[in-house]
Parts: structure tokens; C-alpha cells; sequence
């Protein structure tokens, strides 16, 4: 009997131990999809801010505002600064 | 049947005995087995074991980014991938190719002309947007992706185009510095994590293992250079690029008072070879407000001297003469010298201070020596030392010739006209920002030393503005701006010896406004294929500089009287 309850208790630790590899493999792998997931939508990311940049540019922003909106570069002296 | 003592007789225990070694013969027989492969097969299987359970991660390289003054991105790393073939894993050519084709936005054509011409492994295609990775990844597992391979790989972004390209330099797809700033603050800014191994799931997905996890210590560089002042700067600069076809142009924005540099343009553009710190040449004339500012601090000449010009002629040693053609006066003061650059004035004023002083001066000045930027491939420039120079040398260094300056070094030199006569450390970079949090300050502002005094300083300003007023910087005139500058057209040296009259280096170096300088400007263009002088190319290019300088930083006119309409004289 004795015997009995000491196979079955290193059974159910073995079988614990087992079931919480398995678990820590299956979230291992959940994470490193979700670690992919996350880097590649940071990829995706970092373009979009890049192109917000770009359309940001000086260049960008002189070249639409002279074609679209037909303005140019004033003079410094025509600019004034508002004091706060 | 059989007999008692008959060994076949039924006998319990033996015939359990029996079965208990007919059992024990399949663990044994596993048992010898395991030995067997544990002992002769061990190298080849571990080494199957290694291949199914783990994933080799690649080496990889973090790189920090780098940043303008207002943390404006100049460079960035993104991830991207390759996409190769394996052509002798590929299970079905035809579904493989069409799948590329499709997924890549590359005709069939072309990828079969790539696999017709090698033998087994090419890439199709290279920098792989996300997008697409992420429609290859699910299938690399599958029959259809067999063959192929996703390689990781760095793709180096500047937002800004080819904008500062000059100073930033490049990094290849490993994320390693290659030119200008990438390589100078290469070890800052990158990080090597060493190849990992990573548990892998059937499908090769990696399972997440806390020992991957590193942490970053990466650093960012936040440059000096002003974004809007280097595009205000290459805007400039192609223009003139495009009116006076030069072979080499540049502008280099100092702020005076603190020795920062907000722009640096190079013509041509090229990754890491800003002409700002590499080109050495002969300044002329604008190197005359270095010698009579000298002169003028050591006393050797007062503001008020007259200097001779009788016929405008001057023979310095035998067979030595030089000569103004640019006035009829036979006699001019300091400022007048400058207003119309002569060279009999500067050269007489050089003889004045001495060999030895002006050594000095322009030592002090900090010419002939590197700055503190350490910019890859920075010239120190050259001056022979004063005890090898000849009446001659001592006089045409007056006006620039016999000496090769950077112009980051004349740049310098001009701000401390402009400051009040302290040089100051330049500065091209202001801060390394780690991933962890420290910040390495770089650009402090920082005197040297005391070139000239500020009496110097306040005259020197008087003599320059007076060169913009009067003299042959007209076209660096800004409506209600001061402007305090000089032109400089210097004969090239010739390959049959002496100089060559058709081969220039014009140039223009000033600050604005004069009172409190926000900016020191130099423009040079070098060898400008149309005939023409600093005054005419290089000062309204200095002028369109300015002017965009001073809107961005929202600097007031100094002069607003000059912006009050001119009352109109009525018509009799």
C-alpha cells in the first residue's frame, strides 16, 4: 500500500511536471508568434512614421505649398514675432 | 501426459520465470539499442535532435538612429528581409516560382532568368517590406515554401533623402557604420547580440525563452545640424550649383556664440564626405579680415592709417609686384582696403604685423590645426612655419594666398570676429542618448581661447559691415538686417606651375545681425565654370542662406529703418 501511494505520487508529480512543460512551451511559443507579430508591426510602423517624416520635410512641405497653394518663401522682414 | 519429474511438466514457477525473462527481453533489447545509439550513433543523432528542436537565431546588430538638433530623424534602421532559393529544395518549381511572383510584384520572367543563372542559392528579392514578410513566413513550412529562406537584414532610412548625406555617412544592411557619423559613433550607436539558439516548435515558429531576451544599450546621436537650416543651405547651394557650375560647393552655418554647426552642405553630394572638414584650399581674400584683424589686435596698424597705393602698384621683392586694379586711389584706410579687397592694402598690413605675429594670429585662430570634431578624413590645412617665410610668403598671406585652410577652420575664425574674439569648440554633435537612459553630452559650449580683444571684435564688425554697405558684398545685403562679411576670389594653383587666371575658388564668409550674431555663413564655390567673383556668385547665395536663417529662427530686423518706405520725391 505504502509502496502504492509513493509510485502514485511520483506519477501525478511526473505528470505535473510534464503538463507544466508542455504549458510553458505552448505560451513560449504563443509569445514568440506574438514577439514576431509585435516586430513586424513595428516595422510597419516605423515606414508609416518615416513617410509621416518625409511629408513633413521642408522639401515636402515647399513643394506642395507652391503648387497647391501657389505661396513662396517670404523675406524675414516681413515676419513678425508675436511676443507671449 | 507427462510424467512428474518431466521437465515439461507443469512447473509454475518456472514457466514464470520464463515469462518474466521474455519480458525483460524487449527492454533489454531497447536497453541495447539506447546503448548502441547513445555510444555509436550519438554525433548524428544529437545532431538531428539539435536541428529539429532548435532554431539558430542569426547574429544580429541593433543600431540607434540619428537625430537633428529638434530630434528630427535623419537615419533609422528598419528590419527587412531577403528572400533566397535553395533551388535543389525546392519541391515544385513552377507553384514556387508563381507564388514569388505574386507575392513579391516580380514577373516570372525575371526570376527564372535569376534561377536559369545560378547554380543553387540566389535572392529574388531584398528589403522586404513587412507586409510582404508576412506573407511569406506561414508558408515557409509548408511544402510550397521549401527552398526558401527569409533572411534578416537592416534596411538604413533617411526620411530626409539624401539631405546631410555628406556629414551622416552610411551603414550597410548589417547595421555597421560605413562613412561620416555612422562610423565615427559606430561603437556608440550599434549593438552585436552574438547568435542565440532558440527552441522551435513543429512549424519552426520559435518558442519565447526569457535567455533571449537582451538588454539595449544602444545609442542615439543628436547632431547639431538644424534640418530646416540644411535644407535652407543644399537649396541654396544647388541653385548656385546650377547657375555657376561649379566643380566643388559648400556651406558650412555656425551660431558664434556657441560654435555649433547648423548646416553643412557639400557639392557633390556623397555618404560621409562632408567638404566642410576635407577640402583644404586657398581662401584669398576673405582670409584678409583674419590678417588686418591681427594686425589691427597687435597694434602694428590703427583704424584710422592711411596705406599707400600710389599707381596701384607694388613691387614687394624683385620681379614681385602686385597690383589693385579695382579702384584709383593712391592712398586708403583700413576699411576701404576691405571694401574693395586690395590686395597692395592687406599685403602692406601683413609686412606691418610681421612673419612671426601673423604666425601667431592665425595659429591662434586655429588654423593649421584639426578641430576637436575628429570628422572622418578632416584636414588640419597647412601653413609653413614663419621661419621659412620670405617677404613675399609674409605679404600674400595677407590676402590669402601661401596658405591652405578647411572651412570649418575659416568658419571658426569669423565667429570670433563676430563673438567678441573668443574661438570656439565646434561642435557637430550634441548628445548620445543610450536605450538605457544615460545621455553622453557632447557639444558643451566651449571657449578655447581669446583670439582678439573686443575692441578688435567691434571694429573688426564696423570694417566688415562697411565691406556689405559699401564694398564688394553688396548682393549680401538683407533689407533691414545687418550684415558684415567678405568676398573672396582666389586664383587656383596650376599644374604647369604658378596660378591659373581662368581657375577660381570665389567664396563669401559673414555673420548676421551684427550686434548679436545669430549666424556665421560661409559660401565657396570652387572652379565655377562661368567666369565670375565672390561678390557676384558666392555673396547672394550667402544672402538666400541668411534670409532663410533668420524666418526660421524668427530673428527681428536690426535696422528697421531700412524697411520704412522711401518718401516719394514729387515729379516737377
Amino acid at each position: 500500500m505504502k509502496l502504492f501511494a509513493i509510485v502514485f505520487a511520483v506519477s501525478v508529480f511526473a505528470f505535473g511536471v510534464v503538463m507544466m512543460r508542455i504549458e510553458i512551451n505552448r505560451s513560449g511559443r504563443a509569445i514568440g508568434q506574438l514577439h514576431t507579430e509585435v516586430e513586424v508591426k513595428r516595422a510597419r510602423n516605423q515606414y508609416l512614421e518615416l513617410e509621416v517624416v518625409r511629408l513633413q520635410s521642408p522639401q515636402s512641405v515647399q513643394a506642395e505649398a507652391a503648387e497647391k497653394l501657389h505661396l513662396r518663401r517670404t523675406p524675414p522682414q516681413n515676419i513678425v514675432v508675436l511676443e507671449e | 501426459m507427462f510424467k512428474q519429474n518431466s521437465p515439461f511438466a507443469y512447473n509454475a514457477k518456472a514457466r514464470m520465470k520464463l515469462c518474466g525473462l521474455l519480458c525483460l527481453l524487449a527492454p533489454l533489447c531497447i536497453g541495447v539499442r539506447l546503448f548502441y545509439m547513445q555510444t555509436f550513433l550519438h554525433d548524428e543523432l544529437a545532431d538531428k535532435a539539435e536541428r529539429a528542436i532548435y532554431n539558430y537565431l542569426d547574429e544580429d546588430r541593433l543600431r540607434g538612429n540619428i537625430y537633428d538638433a529638434n530630434g528630427h530623424f535623419l537615419a533609422e534602421s528598419v528590419r527587412t528581409h531577403s528572400c533566397g532559393i535553395s533551388k535543389r529544395y525546392v519541391k515544385d518549381k513552377a507553384k514556387t516560382i508563381d507564388f514569388l511572383s505574386k507575392t513579391l510584384g516580380i514577373s516570372k520572367k525575371q526570376i527564372e532568368r535569376e534561377w536559369n543563372k545560378h547554380r543553387n542559392f540566389f535572392f529574388v528579392a531584398k528589403k522586404i517590406k513587412p507586409d510582404v514578410y508576412m506573407k511569406i513566413l506561414p508558408v515557409l513550412r509548408t511544402p510550397l515554401g521549401q527552398g526558401l529562406d527569409l533572411t534578416p537584414e537592416y534596411e538604413r532610412v533617411h526620411p530626409y533623402g539624401d539631405s546631410a548625406i555628406d556629414i551622416l555617412g552610411a551603414a550597410n544592411s548589417k547595421n555597421l557604420g560605413l562613412s561620416g557619423i555612422e562610423q565615427m559613433f559606430n561603437s556608440e550607436m550599434s549593438q552585436q547580440i552574438s547568435k542565440r539558439r532558440a527552441k522551435r516548435a513543429r512549424r519552426g515558429e520559435l518558442i519565447y525563452d526569457r535567455s533571449l531576451k537582451e538588454e539595449r544599450s544602444v545609442g542615439s546621436v543628436y547632431l547639431t545640424l538644424d534640418i530646416l537650416a540644411q535644407y535652407y543651405a543644399e537649396q541654396a547651394l544647388e541653385k548656385a550649383v546650377k547657375d555657376y557650375e561649379p566643380e566643388r560647393g559648400l556651406i558650412l552655418v555656425q551660431q558664434p556664440q556657441t560654435g555649433r554647426l547648423l548646416a553643412a552642405a557639400s557639392y557633390p553630394r556623397k555618404d560621409g564626405q562632408s567638404l566642410a572638414f576635407q577640402f583644404t584650399y586657398e581662401p584669398g581674400s576673405t582670409f584678409k579680415t583674419i590678417a588686418i584683424s591681427s594686425a589691427l589686435d597687435a597694434g602694428a596698424v590703427s583704424i584710422n592709417d592711411a596705406i599707400d597705393m600710389s599707381g596701384r602698384k607694388w613691387e614687394i621683392a624683385r620681379g614681385v609686384v602686385v597690383r589693385d586694379r579695382q579702384h584709383d586711389k593712391d592712398e586708403l584706410t583700413i576699411p576701404e582696403i576691405m571694401a574693395v579687397s586690395s590686395n597692395i592694402g592687406a599685403g602692406k598690413i601683413a609686412l606691418e604685423l610681421g612673419a612671426k605675429n601673423l604666425f601667431y594670429y592665425m595659429k591662434a585662430f586655429g588654423f593649421g590645426t584639426k578641430t576637436d570634431i575628429n570628422f572622418n578624413g578632416e584636414s588640419k590645412g597647412y601653413i609653413l612655419p614663419y621661419n621659412k617665410w620670405t617677404v613675399v610668403d609674409t605679404a600674400t598671406k595677407g590676402y590669402g594666398y601661401g596658405i591652405a585652410l578647411t572651412p570649418v577652420q575659416l568658419i571658426g575664425a569669423y565667429s570670433a570676429v563676430a563673438n567678441g574674439g573668443w574661438l570656439m569648440q565646434p561642435h557637430l554633435v550634441d548628445r548620445i542618448e543610450y536605450a538605457d537612459g544615460r545621455t553622453e553630452q557632447k557639444a558643451k559650449t566651449q571657449k578655447i581661447r581669446r583670439v582678439i580683444k573686443q575692441e578688435t571684435s567691434d571694429t573688426m564688425k564696423k570694417v566688415l559691415e562697411h565691406v556689405v554697405q559699401e564694398g564688394s558684398g553688396k548682393r549680401a545685403r538683407i533689407k533691414g538686417y545687418s550684415v558684415a562679411g567678405k568676398t573672396g576670389t582666389a586664383e587656383k594653383l596650376s599644374q604647369e606651375g604658378g596660378y591659373a587666371t581662368r581657375h577660381h575658388v570665389v567664396s563669401f564668409c559673414g555673420f548676421t545681425p551684427i550686434d548679436d550674431p545669430q549666424f556665421t555663413i560661409l559660401v565657396v564655390l570652387d572652379n565655377p565654370s562661368k567666369y565670375t567673383f565672390g561678390g557676384t556668385a558666392a555673396a547672394p547665395v550667402f544672402k538666400e542662406v541668411a534670409e532663410g536663417l533668420l524666418s526660421m529662427q524668427g530673428v527681428p530686423p536690426d535696422r528697421p529703418e531700412e524697411l520704412q518706405p522711401k518718401p516719394k520725391t514729387p515729379k516737377i
